[in-house]
Formats: structure tokens, C-alpha cells, sequence
């Protein structure tokens, strides 16, 4: 900003390499741009207090006696920074030689081995012995709250947990107690660590002190793969990265995205999630064709998917549109509720009741975006999109026609639930009792099983990508719905998400201008949202 | 005509196998009454193997009869065949504890990767080779049989000389 005759951008010099950057950033920052990483313990860009305590960050300046913090350091112009210079590089190599005087060493057992700054650090500088005779002092470790240990021993003090509570949460129950060798993190005396978002302080940890307790010992860094995914607990979308080993999730983290969740998300969003993919699941397609061994011809039998669809494409064909109506779940992805209003428009059924639980908000003060929203639901702005109509109390089926029911657990819905409909079509993660009623079952993945989108409460299309295989012949819904469409001459069978994305966007007015590729890891804005009204950058804006 | 073929008289004296034979004779007796003999009365008697042979795991225990490992999970992940299966859990003291380690004998190729890289020296190879079994599944040592091997364990790298300078 150019007050007071400032100017609006520095530039300065940094390991030789010049670069311009706005005025007021902080050298750590500049120095990123130029693909230098100053090692740093305390410094987090979310957390806006800067004490530049841990002295990891600090830098050479030219010119100046003494070497520097660079997380406070505002870059100037002319200045000339070298991060590697052997001042520099000593300076580090003695905070790391201080913190492990009486780091435990534990990394074999320790959770955060291999993702771990100090074991980064330590490496780098070379710090192979240790010159202190004395033994290490040992504090062992501590419950600081319902579900966070806290490894007092690994601990460097860096108070990136306490800022994140102070700061960011504006909750100051977690302190530093004690000083010197024998600082620890505690809560506050009288005070209990519960903040809704206080898993947070386990990823701004840059050692192994903090770790959920339902995340001890369950495996290694090497061990996973990071899926970037997105939070299905609440309309936000929080960005998050899902950790899998052996076809299990066992971690989830947030993802940087300044438009929606900063660094941060909830615990309630952590421990939905980890949960979604629990519990017995519909594997095989189910149909009452009357083939099979039975004599009734009216059991529901277990086929293959060419011979489930090929019968669910003729009774829909022979059904003509009857109308009828529709329950759809508001944690279907934009593309299943694509492919399944394509197929409710010819069936001539125009109603589409979601339901959203509802459940207790949460606000992170200082991200006005970040919030646990009451509808505990990912995608009811989608299923808004595709005529879908907010309705309360269990669902009740037609006195006839059509009834397609897209991933609704059918809570409360009566035991002849769709029995006086002419077809009662069922896609479904799960297998709840009142959809076995239906005349055909099809199986479908769960979001953590495939690719696709979620419209955020914002209308910011974000997508998700496949973490895990789905269970047995169980296939993302997408996919189902574009085999069923493509048998009714309507469309291609499609394979790729692209293609189902594609489809959308070329059909649905809410995703015009939208590309898979475009929408990127961040996210955009639906077309005629308040977001892409208010100029949030898009790709919609940057094709055009 | 595929050419000329030239054919060799072998002299008589050498033709003869008689002579050949009282050599091979002589010698078979020479062995048999030598005081040397190298011939191994094997099961009775067992090689001695060098202190470096790569043999059958074993796993080191505290005093308490506890196994040594700490699930860190290094084994597995370094095993060039995956032989190894670790499932590390939570004890009720707060330690780390392989709650599932089982190695196959069979799938391994004794390379010692496993004991090189065990940082509390609990998993070993052995001076040992007997481990002929009736069935596949009994190759698979589970933490218990493990701990109760008894042979000695595999000198890596000479004490005196950890980088074999």
C-alpha cells in the first residue's frame, strides 16, 4: 500500500538470486519465493505471532553485525540476505546441537519419524555426536487432552500449539509451564484442553510431542499414501489430505486453501471422516428379476453388473416416464447427482428430497470462512443444483412410478418403504433394511473411493480424489448411472471422472465454463455464485 | 564327405584300463586309511560354521523374556522380499510393542538387512540352517518361535572392526 509515500513492493537479494516482493513481507517469506526454505521451528505462516524464539530461522544480512531472524526480518530494498552463509550455518548447527541434549532420540518409535523437522534438521547440519556427558533429563509423557498425547521428552518449545490455541483459536488454555531444560506444554491450571479445534496443534508440530492418541503407533510416514481430498463432514469442504495404509484411512490433515479452511479444519471433520469408511457395505449388484433359484422369482439375487444393468435399462426403458419420486443424499458428489437427474428427467420424476442432519456449529474466530456448519452434510449446495429439495422426517414413498433412491441411509422410513412403487430403484454405499425392497441394488463407491466434486457452501466446486479400493464389485456412482444412461442410448459409458465432468459442465447451467483441470487442487466457483459475483479468480474468468 | 577325418591309434598304455583303475585304487586306499579323513558324518556330526553365516532369525529379549523389538517398523520396510509381516500396537505401560512380527523363513534370502538396520538390535540372524519343516506354513516364525531360538546370532561386522578397515 502506498501510505506515507511507501512503496508498494521491495526487492532485495537473496542467496544471489534477486527477487521483488510486496513490502511488509517477511524475509522467510521472500526467501520461499526463490525456493530457498530457511529451516524455521516457531515460524508458521498460519499462526500470525512471530516470537522468532526457536533461532533456527536466523540469516546472514550483509551489513550488519549480527545475524538475524529472518521470520521477523521485513525484507527492504538493496538488502542482500544469505540463509547459507557459514555464520548462518553454524548458528544452526548450534540450536540443533542444544535441542538434542535432551531429545530422547526415540525416532524408531516415535509417530512423526520421517515427517519430522528436528530428524530433517539433524541431518542436514550433520549433528551425528552429542558433546554433553550428562544424562538426559526425562519427563515422559502426558494426556493434555481427551485425544492428544503429549511427549514431553521430544518437545523443542517452539509454542507453535500455544499460538495456535492463543491466536488462531483465541483459546489460552494451553501454556508453557516451567522454564529452561524443564519448559513443558500444560494446560492452563484449572483449565481442559477442548476446543473444538484443537487437533490442529498435532499438525503444527514440527516434531513428535503432539500426536492423536487414536493415531499412536498405527504406522509409519513411509508407510502411507497422501490422498488430497476434501472434508465431507459440513457444507465448509475443508481441503484435506487423507493418509491410507493398506486400504484403511488412518490420518487426515488440512490442506492449505486460503479461500476455504487456511491451515486448519475441525475435530469433528478428522473424526468423521476417519469413520466414513466403517461398517458393513453393499458390495454386488442386487436384482428381482425373478431368475434364480427361487420358484417366487420375487428374492433379490445377487448378478454381475453387465446383467444388472442391462435389466435396471429396460425396466426403465419400459417404463416410459411414470413419474414418481427421488431420495438423494447430500453427500453425493456433483456427479452422481448429475447422472441421477439426467436419469430422473426421463423418468419424468421431477421431486428430489435430501435430508441434512443437523448438529452443533463451531467457529474458528480468526478464519471467518473456516466454521462446522449445521448441515452435516458435504454437498447440499449440489444437491440444490439438481432440482433437489430440502425435506424434513423420514421419506415416504410413492403411491406409484418410479422411486430412486441415491445413497440415503432411509432412517426412519416405514418396512414397505417403496413397495407401492412400480420400480424402486436403490444406489447405495450401504444396504439399509428398507432398501431391500427394491428391485435392483447397485452398489456404489463412497466419495474416499473415487474421484469427483463437492459444492461447497459457497458454491466452490472443490474436488476430491480416490484414496482407497472400493469393497468388491462396488463402483463410483457416476460410473453406474452413465452405463444405465448409455444402454438407453443417452451418452457414453464413462471411465474417467474427466468425462463425467465434462458431461456436467457441458449440461448443467450451475458448472459452465468449469474443467476438471481447471478447478485444480483449490477449488472455483460455481457459475452465478456470490463467490465468482464478489471476483473471486476462477478458471471460469482466466479461459475466457 | 564331411571331410577328412583324421583317426588317432591311442597307444596301448593308454587304452588299458587297468592301469587307470589300480591308480583310482590306490587312491580310494590311500583316503581310506589316511588318518585325515574329511568325510562328515553328517547329523552326527554338524559343520562348524563361520561366525558371519546368515542363518535362521532370531530374536534378542530383555531379561524379562520381553522381545527386544520396538515395532519400528524398519525391518519390513527394508526387507529387499518382504518376508517380514509387523503389526506394532500399544502396551498397557504406553510402549510401543510388535503386536504381530512374523518372518518367512522360506521367502527370505538372508541378506542381514533386517538385523543391519534394527536400531535396538533385537531381530538377529543365526549361525544356524536345520530348519527342514513338513509344511509350508510352519516356515513362517511367528515373535514367539523366534524368541525361542537358541543358536548363536550373526557376527555382521567384526567388533574390532565395525567398517571393515
Amino acid at each position: 500500500m502506498a501510505e506515507n509515500g511507501a512503496k508498494a513492493t521491495v526487492t532485495l537479494t537473496i542467496d544471489g538470486v534477486e527477487v521483488t516482493v510486496p513490502s511488509g513481507t517477511r524475509v522467510i517469506e521472500a526467501a520461499e519465493h526463490v525456493g530457498v526454505v530457511v529451516p524455521r521451528y516457531c515460524y508458521h505462516p498460519g499462526i500470525p505471532t512471530r516470537p522468532a524464539q526457536c533461532r533456527m530461522c536466523l540469516v546472514e544480512v550483509e551489513g550488519r553485525p549480527k545475524l538475524e531472524p529472518s521470520c521477523t526480518l521485513q525484507a527492504a530494498d538493496d538488502m542482500v540476505v544469505n540463509t547459507a552463509s557459514d555464520t548462518a550455518r553454524t548458528a544452526r548447527q548450534s540450536v540443533i546441537e542444544f535441542l538434542l541434549v535432551n531429545h530422547p532420540l526415540d525416532c524408531p518409535i516415535c509417530d512423526a519419524a520421517g515427517q519430522c523437522m528436528l530428524q530433517d534438521y539433524a541431518y542436514v547440519t550433520n549433528q551425528l555426536e552429542s558433546r554433553v556427558d550428562e544424562p538426559k533429563r526425562i519427563m515422559g509423557r502426558d494426556r493434555i487432552s481427551d485425544d492428544i498425547l503429549y511427549f514431553a521428552d521430544r518437545c523443542v518449545i517452539c509454542t507453535r500449539c500455544v499460538r495456535f490455541m492463543r491466536d488462531v483459536a483465541e483459546d489460552d488454555s494451553l501454556i508453557v509451564a516451567q522454564r529452561g531444560d524443564k519448559a513443558y506444554i500444560d494446560t492452563f491450571p484449572g483449565r481442559e484442553l477442548d476446543n473444538p479445534f484443537q487437533g490442529n496443534i498435532v499438525d503444527v508440530c514440527p516434531v513428535g510431542a503432539l500426536v492423536h492418541e487414536d493415531f499412536v503407533f498405527k504406522a509409519r510416514s513411509w508407510d502411507m499414501d497422501a490422498t488430497a481430498s476434501v472434508c465431507p463432514g459440513c457444507p465448509t469442504g475443508c481441503n484435506v489430505t487423507i493418509d491410507t495404509k493398506e486400504n484403511q484411512i488412518v490420518r487426515v490433515k488440512p490442506r492449505h486453501n486460503a479461500a476455504v479452511n487456511s491451515w486448519w479444519m475441525c475435530d469433528y471433520g478428522r473424526k468423521h471422516l476417519v469413520m466414513t469408511n466403517r461398517g458393513v457395505r453393499a458390495e454386488v449388484p442386487l436384482i428381482r428379476d425373478g431368475g434364480g433359484d427361487g420358484d417366487d422369482g420375487g428374492e433379490l439375487r445377487p448378478v454381475d453388473w453387465a446383467t444388472a444393468l442391462d435389466w435396471v435399462a429396460e425396466k426403465v426403458a419400459a417404463l416410459g416416464a411414470p413419474g414418481g419420486s427421488a431420495v438423494v443424499s447430500p453427500d453425493a458428489s456433483n456427479e452422481n447427482l448429475f447422472y441421477l437427474r439426467t436419469l430422473l428427467d426421463r423418468l419424468g420424476v421431477a421431486d428430489a428430497a435430501f435430508r441434512v442432519p443437523q448438529g452443533e456449529t463451531a467457529e474458528l474466530p480468526t478464519v471467518p470462512t473456516l466454521k462446522l456448519r449445521a448441515d452435516r452434510a458435504a454437498n447440499a449446495a449440489g444437491a440444490g443444483f439438481f432440482g433437489g429439495r430440502r425435506a424434513d422426517g423420514p421419506p415416504d414413498g410413492p403411491a406409484g412410478g418410479a422411486l430412486v433412491v441415491l445413497d440415503d441411509e432411509l432412517e426412519g422410513a416405514g418396512e414397505d418403504f417403496g413397495g407401492s412403487a412400480d420400480f424402486f430403484l436403490y444406489l447405495g454405499t450401504r444396504l439399509p433394511g428398507p432398501a431391500r425392497n427394491a428391485d435392483a441394488v447397485l452398489p456404489i463407491a463412497t466419495f474416499a473411493e473415487m474421484d469427483g466434486t463437492f459444492t461447497n457452501f459457497e458454491n466452490r466446486v472443490q474436488r476430491f480424489h480416490q484414496a482407497l479400493r472400493p469393497p468388491g464389485l462396488a463402483r463410483p456412482g457416476w460410473m453406474v448411472l452413465s452405463r444405465v444412461l448409455a444402454r438407453l442410448g443417452d451418452g457414453e459409458a464413462v471411465n474417467d471422472v474427466r468425462g463425467a465432468f465434462e458431461r456436467m459442465a457441458a449440461q448443467a447451467p450451475a458448472f459452465a465454463g468449469l474443467t476438471w483441470d481447471g478447478i485444480g487442487l483449490k477449488g472455483a466457483p460455481a457459475a452465478g455464485s456470490a463467490a465468482e459475483a464478489a471476483g473471486v479468480a476462477g478458471p471460469a474468468e482466466a479461459g475466457a | 564327405m564331411p571331410g577328412d577325418v583324421k583317426v588317432v591309434e591311442r597307444p596301448r598304455a593308454e587304452s588299458s584300463y587297468v592301469r587307470a583303475a589300480a591308480k583310482g585304487m590306490s587312491i580310494t586306499m590311500r583316503h581310506l586309511l589316511s588318518p585325515n579323513k574329511k568325510t562328515q558324518q553328517y547329523p552326527d556330526e554338524k559343520w562348524e560354521l563361520a561366525p558371519r553365516t546368515r542363518g535362521t532369525h532370531r530374536m534378542a529379549v530383555h531379561e524379562d523374556g520381553r522381545a527386544k523389538c520396538v515395532a519400528c517398523g524398519l525391518c519390513p520396510t527394508v526387507c529387499p522380499v518382504n518376508c517380514i509381516k509387523l503389526v506394532p500396537a500399544e502396551d498397557e505401560s504406553g510402549e510401543r510393542y510388535a503386536a504381530i512380527y512374523e518372518i518367512d523363513e522360506f521367502r527370505c534370502i538372508f541378506c542381514g538387512y533386517c538385523q543391519e538396520v534394527c536400531p535396538v538390535e533385537a531381530i538377529h540372524l543365526g549361525v544356524h540352517y536345520e530348519n527342514a519343516e513338513y509344511s509350508r506354513e510352519r516356515w513362517v516364525y511367528d515373535l514367539e518361535r523366534l524368541v525361542e531360538q537358541e543358536h548363536d546370532v550373526t557376527a555382521l561386522w567384526d567388533p574390532q572392526d565395525p567398517a571393515s578397515q
